[in-house]
């Protein structure tokens, strides 16, 4: 039956010849293990169009959604977490192989006559690869992704004479944006991969017409080899084993989850994946006017080398060992690589941008203005000194001692010299002075507070010493009346907790080590290092402020979303301890965009990782990564172990 | 022939088994490769949508014994996508406590049906189905009555929860 389908095919269309023509051949010298990465290149590129095809099921190329798009395949979707698994260390894998096939090539010198076109292919093909991987990695538009966009337009942007057109056409625009996702993912997805398909066919095709080259060494090449099944089968070995890594790796060592886009971020050092972090390191070297040589020069100069090599290498020797000045030049080129991926795997970024605004704003703010104190209302001052405690000031300042030490202390020494206008610009709009400042712009208070608040720092500044309000009192102090009616306090209850639902930052994955910085900068002083502080609390219930690790059991939950719908209430809306007079308040980071609902994501995603719970976690992984894991290698291993011992024994019953 | 490169029979040499473990390996590789591919393709295709509760709006002006349309935001949650979108619920108030919510989803093939107050009938214009206040099938296509709503009242505000229902079929399954 098989045959006759096979017959009647072959009448029409030559498939056992094709067959014959892609497993038939005689290999010179033997089949070898140094010949596995061609087919293995081939494979995994197969992995790539299949894991990426199917990626197209779930993820959206845009600005807005294709970050999470991908986290919804990689965490709701059974085996997404594989898919993308073994699409991003599939490219890992992808380049590897090529950089040791290129090598292979190399070394035995099988660019040579006749063989030069199925180089220059094989370098057409080098190129796609590493335009492959260098254009999957933005499409998400996280953190990493635009970041990388942005290398990527603006290095075309240092090109000569024509760098201004190269990048607006590579960003689709002026700016980044939209259409620039859409390029890059019309490149991945269509362009890139629909050349190097037909690439490989040709250099195949090319390949099969000259055969391996084999060895040099004239005496070795009697011996002759088939390719299938003898050389398949070494293939077929690697490529099981790579296979297991890929899914090892997508289980033990799953892509990094970057965290949303957030070009306010300054925390976020931008680097390239691996593969390209000996070009992101060299080009540190290169500045000013020079620039373009190191973005457009040095890959260029690589490039036609590379192209050239068998025309300028024109002796048909193919013995390394005779061929000292390539292999002297291929040394040197391998450690450069080399060298350059480690340093630029450490570097650490030359000055960090966050800065700490402490300094900065206690020195400039001595200088900066030559206000005049004028005549204070001691009253007003009065009441400023219960609102530096009442609205959250006292979170990051110290007054008379006590609060935190995020900004810096309320001392004459800090506030002489202010004008009244400055120091409620301050209030009202802080990064006017001070374009980094963290301060929350203390947009909801009333005039009449702004200005009672005015009035006590400018007591403060004159070494006036106005009573704190509740400050100077202990938690078992009676309330102070407070200077206003409640209606016109900006926080809008005095009932103790959260008030307002989640907002955005809780649907994003944030990211782990964006957020321990920016925990460290704006919730340390009050929740502790690592969110374990007992940092004191006077007047409120509890006596010191809430502990995030381990966090109150009400707010846990072992549900990444869960909990985070949790605490996110806290971070966006703040909320005010429960006890008689809590000096210490939760401050509305969210509200009063004081941080951006991606810096609450991080945030969020950081407090979840002190709690033990993953904010990646995967909600429906079909089997757990590591299970599955350990699953196909025992799978492997009795399938492949069993067929082996079956047929030693056979073989030894026929023996007999 | 190309099979015998294949379809090797057993032999006991070499090269015949090399060609079966090569099969062996490249079919187990293929069929591991399979599982994600599957999981994949089936997706969320058989999970159910959560449904929300949704604030409808105060009933208490509404007449009583009269179905009224009531517009209402509703967060919908659909894979990655989170939006707010407008639907709206048939109301007929009975008492200040007593209501009936209809799904303004036909039954039949799953239009947006009409009140039509003269002959006292909802009417749906795609396919003619006439359905009674109650929401008993009267008239035309429709397999089965009009959909109730779960819903509750917190003082007079009326709370929804919002479901849809398969079309075309005489059960009443979620979807």
């Amino acid at each position: 039956m098989l045959s006759k389908i096979l017959k009647w095919i072959n009448e029409r269309w030559p498939l056992t010849t094709v067959i014959r023509w892609s497993l038939e051949e005689e290999m010179p010298g033997g089949t070898s293990y140094a010949y596995i990465f061609g087919s293995c290149v081939l494979i995994v590129f197969l992995f790539q169009v299949i894991t990426g095809v199917w990626q197209l099921l779930y993820f959206v190329p845009t600005t807005d959604r294709g970050y999470e798009s991908l986290n919804y395949l990689r965490t709701e979707i059974p085996f997404g977490w594989l898919i993308h698994g073994l699409h991003y260390w599939g490219a890992s894998a992808m380049i590897i192989l090529v950089g040791l096939h290129l090598s292979q090539v190399y070394i035995w010198g099988a660019y040579k006559n006749p063989r030069q076109l199925t180089w220059l292919i094989g370098v057409g093909n080098l190129l796609l690869t590493l335009a492959l991987g260098f254009t999957g990695p933005i499409l998400p538009w996280d953190e990493r992704g635009y970041w990388e966009a942005e290398v990527a337009v603006s290095s075309a942007g240092t090109a000569p004479f024509l760098g201004t057109v190269a990048r607006n056409l590579l960003a689709g625009g002026t700016a980044l944006g939209q259409m620039t996702v859409s390029r890059f993912f019309f490149l991945h997805v269509a362009i890139l991969p629909g050349i190097l398909m037909a690439f490989v066919i040709l250099h195949l095709v090319a390949f099969r017409k000259f055969g391996i080259s084999g060895p040099w060494d004239e005496a070795k090449r009697k011996l002759t080899g088939l390719f299938w099944p003898d050389q398949v089968f070494k293939d077929g070995v690697a490529v099981t084993l790579i296979f297991m890594a890929l899914i090892g790796l997508s289980a033990y060592r799953p892509p990094l989850y970057s965290g949303p886009l957030d070009v306010l971020e300054t925390f976020y050092v931008p680097k390239p994946e691996w593969y390209f972090l000996f070009f992101y390191q060299t080009l540190k070297a290169f500045h000013g006017v020079f620039e373009p040589i190191g973005t457009i020069g040095i890959p260029l100069l690589i490039t036609l080398l590379l192209i050239f090599l068998p025309f300028y290498d024109r002796s048909p020797e193919r013995n390394p060992g005779r061929r000292v000045t390539a292999m002297v030049c291929y040394a040197i080129f391998v450690t450069w690589v080399i060298t350059m991926a480690i340093l630029g795997y450490y570097s650490k970024p030359e000055a960090s941008t966050s800065g700490a605004p402490v300094a900065t704003e206690a020195t400039q703010a001595v200088s900066s203005s030559a206000g005049d104190p004028t005549l204070q209302n001691l009253e007003g001052a009065k009441r400023g000194g219960q609102l530096v405690a009442s609205l959250g000031c006292t979170a990051c300042h110290r007054v008379n001692g006590q609060g935190g030490v995020i900004g810096p202390e309320f001392t004459s020494a800090l506030l002489k010299g202010k004008s009244r206008q400055w120091l409620i610009t301050q209030i009202r709009n802080p990064k006017a002075h001070f374009p980094n400042s963290i301060m929350p712009a203390f947009i909801s208070a009333t005039d009449q507070q702004v200005n009672d608040i005015v009035d006590f720092l400018l007591a403060t500044a004159q070494g006036k010493s106005v009573a704190a309000g509740r400050l100077a009192k202990g938690p078992s102090a009676p309330p102070v009346p407070a200077g206003l009616p409640q209606k016109t306090t900006p926080t809008p209850s005095v009932a103790p907790g959260p008030h307002g639902p989640p907002q955005e930052a809780s649907f994003a994955i944030g990211n782990v080590e964006l957020g321990a910085t920016i925990f460290h900068q704006s919730c340390e002083s009050c929740h502790g290092a690592q969110g374990k502080g007992k940092v004191p609390n006077p007047g409120s219930a509890d006596g010191t402020v809430p502990p995030l690790n381990p966090i109150d059991p009400t707010l846990f939950n072992k549900n990444a979303q869960t909990f985070v719908n949790d605490i996110d209430p806290y971070i966006q809306h703040g909320s005010i301890p429960e006890g008689p007079n809590p000096v210490l308040h939760m401050l509305s980071f969210g509200d009063s965009e004081s941080l951006t609902q991606q810096m609450i994501a991080n945030v969020e995603a950081y407090v979840l990782h002190l709690n033990g719970v993953n904010r990646a976690q995967i909600t429906r992984p079909g089997l757990e990564p590591r299970t599955f894991f350990w699953l196909v290698v025992v799978v492997f291993g009795f399938v492949l172990g069993g067929f082996w011992v079956w047929k030693g024994r056979r073989r030894e019953k026929i023996n007999r | 022939m190309a099979d015998n490169l294949f379809f090797v029979e057993p032999t006991t040499s070499r090269r015949g088994f090399l060609k079966l473990i090569t099969n062996l390996m490249i079919g187990l590789v293929a069929a591991v490769l399979t599982v994600p591919l599957v999981g994949g393709l089936i997706g969320s295709s058989f999970r159910l949508k959560k449904s929300r509760w949704a604030d409808v709006g105060n009933i208490s002006s509404l007449p009583l014994g009269q179905p009224t349309s009531m517009k209402f935001p509703y967060k919908t949650e659909d894979a990655y996508v989170r939006e707010t979108v407008t639907h709206d619920v048939w109301v007929i108030k009975h008492s200040s406590s007593e209501l009936t919510v209809f799904s303004p989803i036909c039954p039949h093939l799953g239009c947006h049906y009409n009140w039509h107050p003269d002959e006292n009938e909802f009417i749906c214009p795609c396919h003619g189905s006439v359905y009674a206040l109650t929401g008993k099938v009267l008239g035309g296509p429709a397999p089965r009555a009009l959909d109730t709503l779960p819903w509750k009242l917190e003082k007079d505000r009326l709370f929804v929860e919002w479901e849809t229902f398969r079309v075309g079929i005489p059960q009443k399954i979620r979807t």
